[in-house]
């Protein structure tokens, strides 16, 4: 290469990084395994390009809350005593809140969330009075921390909440937020003042039992919505006969707070957990099957048997793919279409995903 | 309390179990007979030693909970298992075992307390459960057995705090399957510790009667008889010596009916007075005791059990030998028509004339000082039936009984559980019997069932239903031997069946009488169901 050639080179360098970093952002998947780890996967390389530790996981690895810009992932571990921040380029953990303290033990039950500006992360706490020789259960309560509170975050504000809350999701608007529970509640983040609460357990589906729902995986991207599998019992039609299982789909919209029920089938196989496409009218269910479910008109539209049990569902920004994730220490591609099987992404380590929530960023 | 079909949930929500695995804690030590030499007073000592710095005492210098409960012996091992594991709790050994026979003995179940659930105790599987009444059926045992809250006392303030303990140590709790359905707290802190606070108090006048009850003085020579299931009957002595207080020696000389031997050492503590915790070698094998003394102290009964697998072991039954004759066994229970039988009958002081009834003619044999062989020839036109046995002035109704065919193979346990084993946890096998039946003409033209106990049969195993049969379960559950003991296949994702699946099961057991044996033109067939499932994480004393 003569002088000039690397001259021009040198001249490109600057460019050639002012390129890179402009480069159009790409899907990744986060996702954690026991006993601490942490991993950032390029969705479209099928490559695990970030590995990471955890500290003070002690074990336990579960909901993961990715920051509005995809840098941080905010992961429960600790065993739900403990929210980490790991800033997904460098591995370091730059947020932590240790929810416990002396005399006081508190549990987030798999229920936080991150603001869209986010500047604000929500917890959902089930705090217990450590007694010399006994226990005593306290109410529940929502903490607020400012995200950028670093390693010894404290609340800022908390708030009574109901028991048995078991997902929250903020609201786009940066106002409020959602609870999901025995019913679905929607709070003001700032003066924690409960705005609203609408029927889970007491929903309005004529017909039909009072359902149970228990999807904790907090996934609303890339569409902005909420889905969650719910079952009940439907009376039959003749108004008589053994009342009749039913899976249907749940979808909360973020932004216009617009809940809806929608029966998809007479339950034949379990949905854990689902994720709503964001080019066609399309649910994706994961458990024992990858289930396509239409919307319109709602009904299975394709199933599959997947290799094993998985607890979590994606799909990519551009709806082709879906990602089977959760339980065992694999991620398997699946063309959104078909549900072929495409590609199959070990972890390193090989550690159990388990109730980890992996999730779809754009970074 | 009624009974009711244990329902061990196989199937449901793998979420509720995932939880419940979340929610499992560790294997504790079964209750067990080790050399402790200090008495109740060093035992109250240790435990304001070693529990006081944080159960202060109140004015009364009762301390906090530990005065607020009753428990079985096992049912303080978990507890003091507990406080070591969750607790920081150190304390030697010696000390432990102490502070188990003094919380025992002062704060424990009377007999008749015990009673119900004495089957949790004696680790016997798949058996009936109790049955709590109301919501307590759905809120404690959904994931324990309703024996376990039925063998605790307390008050109703004291079960309310050992329901906040529940959520704060497994904060899990009011999400999973059968909890969610309601505002679980509200219920736990409310309903729940009034309901067993009326159902199972602290304070009872069984209790009180109790505690002022004789000491019972174990020492002496007893008669033995028991069974194994898919080994069979035994019988013998045990010579019974007081080393201590409450603490004994024991040898026992018993045979199994085929002759083969089972001998053996024991070491007891005997808790609450009348709680037998044994350690014993039994033959070449390693065994634990729960038994249960008779507050006259004339009978001592439950279950042994082998020390690394309690689902295998047996029925225990001893009585004191006395002065008067008496038969306590007659084996075997059944002789078939036109044959010529060996017959032992056990029991004491069994001199005179021997009697078995119609159709049967029996030679004395030999004549021992526990035991009477028979040669016993039974008509082949004898009645089928049961027979009365005399021997001099002992009589036993119903001691055995003659039959010509078999019309029914009853398979026990009708329904099983079998689990997976691997890693740290070993597998649970699951052990069937048959009870052979001839049904015979009985009063108004009613059949009556003459059981005539174990009978040879060839044992095997098919699927329990369709999908059975398509997951091939016969394949990877596990196999079972001539005995009827069904050994369970290893734990884990096999990635040889569908989804990765455990070897689980849905299996049929079934047992096969050959024609000739059954005295019919076709063989007869009996069945049991027997679900093998996942490993249990937690191995507590009682269930």
């Amino acid at each position: 290469m003569n002088p000039k050639t690397l001259l021009r080179l040198a001249l490109l360098l600057p460019a050639i990084a002012q390129a890179a970093s402009a480069a159009p952002k790409k899907d990744y998947i986060v996702t954690g395994s026991k006993p601490d780890r942490l991993f950032l996967i390029d969705a479209a390389a099928r490559r695990v390009v970030g590995d990471f530790k955890i500290p003070g996981a002690h074990d336990w690895v579960g909901t993961i809350v990715p920051s509005p810009d995809g840098r941080i992932a905010y992961v429960l571990v600790n065993r739900m005593e403990s929210i980490a921040g790991i800033d997904l380029g460098t591995g370091k953990e730059v947020f932590r809140a240790d929810l416990s303290s002396p005399g006081e033990r508190v549990k987030c039950l798999f229920a936080f969330d991150v603001t869209p500006d986010g500047k604000q992360m929500l917890v959902y706490e089930v705090p217990v009075k450590l007694g010399l020789s006994e226990y005593q259960v306290e109410p529940t309560r929502f903490a607020v921390f400012d995200t950028n509170a670093g390693l010894h975050a404290k609340p800022v504000r908390e708030f009574p909440a109901p028991r048995r809350v078991h997902t929250l999701l903020t609201d786009k608007n940066d106002r409020t937020f959602f609870a999901l529970g025995f019913d679905l509640y929607e709070y003001d983040i700032a003066t924690g003042k409960r705005l609203e609460t609408r029927g889970i357990r007491h929903w309005d589906h004529p017909g039909h039992s009072r359902p149970d729902l228990l999807a904790f995986w907090p996934v609303s991207e890339p569409t902005g919505i909420f889905a969650a599998p719910i079952y009940s019992t439907r009376t039959p039609a003749a108004g008589h006969g053994a009342p009749v299982p039913v899976t249907s789909l749940m979808t909360l919209n973020l932004r216009t707070g617009a809940l809806a029920y929608h029966d998809v089938e007479k339950t034949s196989a379990l949905i854990f957990s689902t994720v709503l496409s964001p080019t066609e009218p399309a649910a994706f269910g994961a458990y024992t099957q990858l289930t396509k479910i239409g919307l319109d008109p709602y009904r299975v539209e394709k199933r599959v048997d997947l290799p094993h049990t998985y607890y979590a569902v994606l799909v990519s920004t551009d709806g082709k793919e879906v990602y089977t994730a959760g339980a065992m220490c694999d991620v398997t591609v699946f063309d959104a279409d078909t549900l072929a099987e495409k590609a199959n992404i070990r972890l390193p380590g090989c550690g159990d995903q388990s109730v980890t929530s992996p999730r779809l960023v754009r970074r | 309390m009624s009974t009711t079909s244990k329902a061990e949930n196989t199937g449901g929500w793998a979420l509720a179990v995932l939880l419940g695995v979340l929610a499992a804690g560790a294997a504790t030590r079964a209750v067990a007979a080790v050399t402790a030499t200090t008495g109740p007073a060093d035992g109250a000592t240790l435990v304001k030693t070693y529990c006081g710095a944080c159960h202060l005492p109140d004015r009364q210098g009762t301390l906090a909970r530990i005065g607020d409960e009753r428990k079985t012996p096992e049912g303080w091992v978990m507890t003091i298992f507990r406080m070591q594991n969750l607790h920081g709790l150190q304390l030697p050994a010696t000390a432990r075992d102490t502070i188990v026979r003094y919380l025992a003995d002062t704060r424990g179940l009377a007999p008749s307390e015990a009673a119900p659930a004495r089957f949790a105790l004696e680790r016997r599987p798949n058996v009936p459960d109790l049955a709590l009444p109301g919501d307590l059926q759905r809120m404690c045992a959904r994931c324990h057995s309703a024996a376990r809250i039925a063998l605790e006392r307390r008050d109703a303030a004291d079960w309310l705090k050992n329901a906040n303990w529940h959520l704060a140590e497994f904060p899990t709790i009011e999400y999973q399957e059968g909890a969610r359905d309601r505002h679980w707290w509200r219920e736990a802190s409310t309903k729940v510790p009034a309901e067993l606070g009326r159902l199972f108090p602290l304070h009872t006048a069984a209790w009180a009667a109790w505690q002022r009850h004789a000491p019972i003085d174990l020492a002496g020579r007893w008669l033995v008889r028991g069974d194994e299931p898919g080994r069979g009957t035994y019988w013998g002595t045990a010579e019974i010596r007081r080393t201590a207080a409450d603490e004994y020696r024991t040898t026992y000389r018993l045979r199994f009916a085929d002759g083969q031997a089972l001998d053996g050492q024991s070491h007891a503590i005997v808790y609450t007075g009348y709680e037998w915790r044994g350690t014993a070698t039994l033959g070449d094998r390693s065994t634990h005791e729960v038994f249960a003394a008779s507050p006259g102290g004339r009978r001592l009964s439950g279950r042994w059990f082998l020390d690394d697998h309690a689902e295998i072991g047996a029925d225990w039954d001893a009585v004191r030998a006395g002065r008067a004759p008496r038969i306590v066994l007659v084996s075997p229970r059944a002789i078939r028509a036109g044959t010529s039988t060996r017959v032992t009958i056990v029991g004491e002081h069994l001199g005179g004339r021997v009697d078995l009834g119609a159709g049967l003619r029996a030679r004395v044999v030999h004549r021992g000082r526990t035991s009477l062989v028979l040669q016993v020839d039974a008509a082949a036109h004898a009645a089928p039936g049961y027979r009365t046995v005399r021997v001099g002035g002992a009589n036993a109704a119903d001691a055995v009984a003659v039959y010509d065919r078999v019309d029914r193979l009853d398979v026990t346990p009708a329904y099983a559980i079998a689990r997976l084993g691997g890693g740290k946890i070993d597998p649970v096998a699951a052990q069937f019997a048959v009870d052979a039946i001839e049904e015979i003409p009985g009063p108004a033209s009613k059949p009556q069932a003459v059981h005539l106990g174990a009978l040879p049969v060839a044992w095997s195993i098919g699927p329990f239903d369709a999908q059975a049969a398509h997951d091939r379960d016969v394949d990877f559950a596990g196999r079972i031997d001539s005995r009827g003991r069904f050994l369970p296949a290893g734990a884990g994702p096999n990635p040889k069946r569908p989804f990765h699946a455990d070897n689980t099961g849905n299996l049929e057991v079934i047992a096969t009488l050959p024609p000739g044996a059954a005295g019919r033109p076709t063989a007869v067939v009996g069945k049991a169901h027997l679900v093998v499932t996942v490993q249990r994480w937690n191995t507590p004393p009682i269930y």
